[in-house]
């Protein structure tokens, strides 16, 4: 285990790049926990759309924890949560908009929350010590994602037809934006290397490709083959582009603003 | 798509019996590890387990659960 880092030693730029690190991380979370929610009652049996309201619950629960150690760096967690407006958001951006069907739901659930996972196991590791702390809880908690998720891929990717074309689709269309979100290796991104808050972009993007490498095969997408999107903002360590409004909305809680009790 | 029954068991200490808690459809063992822990969520459980339903033999003949269903099931 590496050591402590002392964030008194951290100057404005690091600040700045462990902020958007938690950001980008918390912003993913409550964005993916809404696309689970969104098939709620849309899932293909009722066990799969009780497990999509769990995990929905999982995510929304990872992202609180994200962004109250914003704290750490005498931010308002709160601020955060409910203020932003949606071109403020960090979120990786194949969460931006609704998954149109079943497959790209199933798509996000292994290389979305995948490339999450993969993250964050490498912030666990680092030497952010709230990270060390809280994060391992986080990535139990994934597993029952990321098995649902493998199987759901295997059964749509054996599937004849239409189910393997939308996984091969939501596939080749998702993974450039994810690898260049695992893989971001700009300055703020370099500035968290050097700190020991995570691990360097190709150690994340061998992490990333070996977990999803045998589940894209079954639909001859070969990740090793697949080059990072190359649009980047480095503001927010994101790609171009914003959640939908709707989903911001939702993210805020902007219909229950009144009623919020923290 | 063919859906397996798998019927769900947990106890909620060590010392305590396990007991039968429900059932979920599942098309594989590991969806259906992840739809039992996923559903029956009201406790946090010491231990859950899972069988298929076929693979379950039911000792007596009487009026029992798993007797009826088998029956129904051979029939």
């Amino acid at each position: 285990m590496s050591d402590v880092l002392d964030l008194e030693t951290l100057d404005g730029p690091g600040r700045a790049a462990l902020e958007r690190l938690i950001l980008t991380l918390a912003d993913s979370k409550r964005l993916m926990g809404i696309r689970y929610s969104d098939w709620l009652l849309g899932a293909p049996s009722i066990e799969t759309g009780i497990s999509a309201s769990s995990m929905a619950q999982d995510e929304w629960g990872h992202a609180r924890l994200l962004y109250s150690m914003l704290k750490d760096l005498d931010r308002d967690p709160e601020a955060y949560e409910h203020d932003r407006a949606s071109e403020a958001y960090a979120s990786v951006s194949v969460l931006d908009d609704e998954m149109p069907d079943w497959a790209a739901v199933v798509a996000a659930m292994t290389l979305a929350d995948g490339a999450l996972s993969t993250v964050l196991s490498s912030f666990a590791e680092g030497t952010f010590e709230t990270a060390r702390s809280r994060v391992p809880k986080m990535l139990a908690e994934e597993e029952f994602h990321s098995s649902l998720g493998a199987a759901w891929y295997r059964r749509l990717a054996q599937a004849e037809g239409e189910a393997r074309k939308l996984l091969t689709a939501a596939t080749r269309s998702m993974l450039p934006a994810l690898l260049a979100w695992v893989g971001a290796d700009d300055e703020a991104a370099r500035l968290m290397v050097r700190a020991g808050v995570i691990a360097p972009a190709a150690e994340r993007l061998l992490a990333y490709r070996h977990a999803v490498r045998d589940l894209t095969a079954l639909v001859d997408v070969d990740v090793d083959a697949v080059e990072p999107d190359p649009a980047w903002d480095p503001a927010r360590g994101r790609a171009p582009g914003r959640p939908s409004e709707e989903s911001v909305e939702r993210a805020r809680g902007d219909r229950n603003r009144a009623l919020f009790v923290e | 798509m063919r859906e397996i029954v798998y019927d769900v068991f947990a106890r909620k200490g060590r010392g305590d019996q396990l007991v039968h808690i429900g059932y979920v459809d599942a098309f594989d063992d590991e969806t259906a590890k992840v739809y039992a822990w996923k559903t029956y969520d009201e406790e946090n459980w010491f231990e859950m387990c899972v069988v298929e339903r076929d693979a379950i033999i039911p000792v007596t003949n009487g009026e029992g659960h798993f007797a009826q269903l088998k029956r129904a099931r051979d029939e």
